[in-house]
């Protein structure tokens, strides 16, 4: 606390000072309202030229079609964003495949093996998996995890592939998994776990009987919201993923079914809604063009996407939150 | 012999299995430290890459190992004065040799070659890096590595402040601000201090408009001047001066007025003869960023070596640097001594000195960290004053019912939504808003610093509220009591008890920022610029920018060298960045 010479006034106060007051309760509210305004820019700047591109590429032909070549040499520009689609979502469950066990896992650790010596030493490095820039791990993947998969499971694999790009997505949502489910389990107040102790039950089945499903709504929202963390994450994609937007063959069955094999996939370069922001981008940004406003169009429909999990992330942990 | 109608129960009673609890024990176990390894793993790769250590010759490692790392171990045991940690560390260092020669070679063996790893590098990376932080953290316990870090801290830090400080003015006009602070900052500072000693509540008042009035005056001044000092004499007067007084006024007020004179003094001094005349005099380095360095680094050590010698409890630890100098040194003189071949580490002084070339061995991140540090330099001030304004607000200011208790959770929602939005999405914020529709143009440090100050903005106010909302409520209601206004509580009770919160918050939200890459490329940022950025409005490039562009070349030098330098230059900056904010927060801890 400083000293402070100001003498206290239990008297009315002097006008000087109500406008004083005045000046810094108005000038800390419009900061606040800058918030507000930041949200209300965004979506203005997202629908104003995603509108334009509307205008001239139809709603139906972006959500439906199969092709991806804003730029492309000889003309004919098409506008599909299936194919991207189809990136995005093998980037997001690939690295959901390896964030929500672990991050389950690390949780259930964290809130109920750990010693508080190991948690306050396990935790701190957690957050360093978050920590680091998304562009260092697109490097390592790159770089070192791409051709060790390749000398060993993979020889197929090409040098852009999607496979190490989310499993790095993957290890970066952990700590996202792993710090709000935590939260959610050590909620769980203690009673329940003595009840359990009580009934004879091991520490497993307390901690996979009780906790985990008292803190259900906990660990889903935080599942809703590393997932909604991968489907924009970019530039781990941008540098590992490389940039070509394909649809995936489908194969027939013996019987006819059709079926996608998931290495087709994984071992080869893809294109995320992401990363065509960004190859746009990389190009020609004066503005008015259609790849321009196709940007804003991805743009606007990454921030819809996330915004509704986010929401969705929100009423799941206040909705189905267990009161104690 | 009731139970007997129960014995199939009964029977179980008391032979539960542990298998499955001991194994699901170990398996989130490793969940846990998955992420983890693998992330270390990784430094481990690209440490070895940026410093060439594959091609360290063993008796190079050796040498510096006895010379730099086993004195430094030396010091932590010392100052931690442990007979059962100096056992248990010798037994590590020396256990650890025999197990990790003996699994590497059985690896090897029996697996196949590990690429680009040998023993040696194994046992530092897996033994002696593991064992120097937790001595580390030991030794700083006892008072003499508590100073000896305190001091190297000192060292470290001041340097790169300064060092920063000098790249702010290689885009702000140092005229103008010699104008604004001449004419704004010390009368306004005049003002305040008058008002505060002869107890005149208007004088103080009146401080911030004369501020204001003075930067005003100083923009119009600076069309009409034309003659100014140099610029060694600027930073001696706008800079040297101010920080070797706070220093002075520091130690003041912990010990006598000579000690004062001393620390504040003798700093100036050296940083004025060696800032002027250093060149002259032939000592190599000198000008005006040399005045800086020294005036930014010598009065916070001044005031240090002030309070360690007025305690007089580990002294010896102000040996540290010496030590460390005396071992690189040493280190040297030997591998010169013998001949021992060097690898050629590329993060290297002209790595960091130079611009971006196509040839791996010129190639620099010079121009690069130049606009990180501009950009930093912005983001904090943008982001903090924006910051600790919202939260000031949502915590202080608003009610919880009627009209102003809705716009206030409306706030808060919207707050937590924004911290979820895609980088990506922020930076068509940045090009639709700040680079077409404001004219801010595509890629400049204006366009890139509010771009990136929105986007860590949520995340500021969010720690910066926990920082105000963890205020013991009785300090409020006891500042209340005496009649202050809810300005004057903020002013002096919530916001200096808070004030560590939020700086610490707010510099783990600016290593967020010294990350992105995605907004930049989208506000269209270069990939590569040759030169520094020359004013606020011109091309730059950025750190994580540099290594994108960079980890686009096919060429194993810039795969496996160059980008491997800038990832650790970036890592470094931010383990920096990350340490402090700890630290402090730590600190905050213990004297709360």
């Amino acid at each position: 606390m400083t000293d402070s010479t100001e003498s206290p006034d239990l008297q009315r106060r002097s006008g000087l000072t109500r406008l004083k007051e005045g000046t810094y309760g108005g000038f800390f509210a419009a900061c606040a309202v800058i918030t507000l305004l930041t949200t209300v820019a965004i979506i203005a700047t997202l629908l104003s030229d995603a509108l334009m591109f509307f205008a001239e590429v139809p709603i139906r032909e972006f959500l439906f079609s199969t092709s991806w070549s804003p730029n492309p040499r000889g003309g004919g520009q098409s506008f599909g964003i299936v194919a991207l689609v189809i990136g995005t979502l093998t980037v997001t469950i690939t690295a959901a495949f390896v964030a929500l066990p672990v991050g389950t896992l690390t949780a259930i650790y964290l809130s109920e093996y750990a010693t508080s010596s190991a948690r306050s030493i396990l935790k701190p490095l957690l957050e360093i998996l978050a920590g680091i820039p998304t562009v260092v791990y697109g490097y390592f993947a790159l770089v070192y995890i791409t051709p060790a998969l390749k000398a060993t499971l993979f020889p197929e694999m090409s040098t852009f592939n999607a496979l190490s790009a989310s499993l790095m997505v993957g290890i970066m949502t952990i700590p996202m998994v792993s710090s709000i489910s935590e939260d959610a389990m050590s909620a769980v107040p203690d009673d329940l776990r003595q009840a359990g102790y009580g009934l004879g039950a091991t520490k497993f089945e307390v901690s996979t009987g009780i906790v985990v499903p008292a803190s259900i709504s906990g660990i889903a929202s935080s599942y809703i919201l590393a997932v909604s963390r991968a489907i924009g994450e970019t530039m781990i994609v941008v540098v590992a993923m490389g940039a070509q937007a394909r649809m995936p063959a489908v194969r027939e069955t013996l019987l006819g079914i059709p079926y996608i094999n998931p290495t087709d996939v994984l071992l080869d370069s893809g294109m995320t809604i992401t990363v065509a922001m960004v190859q746009i981008a990389g190009g020609d940004l004066t503005g008015g063009t259609i790849p321009y406003d196709a940007m804003f169009a991805l743009g606007l429909t990454l921030f819809v996407v996330t915004l509704v999990m986010n929401v969705l992330s929100d009423l799941i942990a206040e909705r189905y939150r267990e009161e104690y | 012999m009731a139970t007997d109608t129960d014995t199939g129960r009964v029977e179980e009673f008391g032979e539960v299995s542990r298998v499955r609890g001991i194994a699901f024990e170990y398996l989130s176990l490793g969940a846990s430290v998955l992420g983890i390894f693998a992330l270390a793993v990784l430094l481990i790769y690209v440490t070895i890459d940026a410093f060439d250590l594959a091609n360290a010759n063993p008796l190079w490692l050796l040498t510096y190992f006895l010379t730099l790392v086993v004195p430094f171990l030396g010091f932590c045991l010392y100052s931690a004065r442990d007979r059962t940690l100096t056992r248990r560390a010798v037994t590590v260092a020396g256990g650890g040799l025999v197990a990790v020669a003996v699994a590497f070679t059985l690896v090897e063996t029996f697996v196949g070659q590990v690429p680009r790893l040998n023993w040696q590098l194994t046992y530092l990376f897996v033994v002696i890096i593991p064992l120097t932080g937790y001595l580390v953290y030991m030794g700083a316990r006892g008072r003499p590595g508590s100073v000896g870090f305190g001091m190297v801290g000192r060292l470290i830090g001041g340097t790169a402040i300064g060092l920063a400080f000098s790249v702010l003015f290689l885009v702000f006009d140092e005229r103008l601000w010699f104008l604004a602070y001449t004419l704004g900052i010390v009368p306004a500072l005049l003002a305040y201090a008058y008002g505060r000693l002869r107890d005149t509540p208007a004088a103080v008042t009146a401080a911030l408009p004369i501020s204001i009035l003075g930067m005003v005056l100083a923009v119009f001044v600076r069309e009409v001047l034309r003659t100014y000092p140099t610029t060694a004499f600027i930073y001696l007067w706008t800079l040297a001066i101010p920080i070797a007084a706070a220093g002075a006024v520091v130690v003041n007020g912990r010990g006598s007025r000579t000690a004062a004179l001393t620390a504040g003094g003798v700093p100036l001094a050296l940083a004025t003869a060696v800032g002027l005349f250093g060149r002259a005099a032939g000592l190599g380095v000198g000008g005006p960023n040399a005045l800086l360095v020294i005036a930014v680094t010598g009065v916070p050590v001044a005031a240090y070596l002030h309070r360690v010698f007025d305690v007089g409890e580990g002294v010896s630890g102000l040996g540290l640097p010496v030590l460390l100098v005396a071992g690189a040194l040493a280190g040297a003189f030997l591998v010169e001594l013998f001949g021992i071949p060097t690898p050629s580490p590329w993060v290297s002084e002209t790595f960091l000195t130079e611009a971006p070339s196509r040839t791996a061995t010129e190639a620099g991140l010079y121009p690069a960290i130049v606009g990180s540090v501009i950009i930093i330099a912005m983001v904090a001030v943008l982001s903090f004053a924006l910051g600790v304004a919202t939260s000031v607000f949502l915590e202080e200011y608003t009610a919880d019912t009627g009209v102003v208790g809705a716009l206030t959770r409306l706030l808060q929602i919207n707050i937590a939504n924004l911290a979820a939005v895609p980088s990506v999405v922020y930076g068509l914020l940045g090009l639709g808003l700040f680079a077409n529709l404001l004219g801010f143009g595509f890629g400049t440090a204006v366009t890139v610093s509010l771009t990136l100050s929105l986007l860590i903005l949520p995340i500021t106010i969010i720690s910066a509220q926990e920082a105000i909302r963890s205020v013991p409520d009785d300090l409020r209601r006891g500042s209340d009591a005496m009649g202050a206004t809810r300005w004057q509580t903020t002013k002096n009770v919530v916001l200096p008890e808070a004030f560590p919160g939020i700086l610490t918050g707010t510099i783990l939200a600016l290593g967020r920022a010294i990350g992105e890459t995605a907004p930049l490329i989208m506000v269209g940022a270069a990939t590569t610029v040759f030169s520094p950025p020359s004013s606020l409005f011109s091309k730059f490039s950025a750190m994580p920018m540099q290594i994108y562009a960079w980890a686009n070349f096919p060429q194993a030098e810039f795969r496996y060298g160059v980008v491997a330098a800038g990832v650790i230059t970036l890592l470094i900056i931010l383990i920096g960045m990350n340490g402090t904010a700890i630290l402090l927060r730590n600190r905050a801890e213990r004297g709360n």
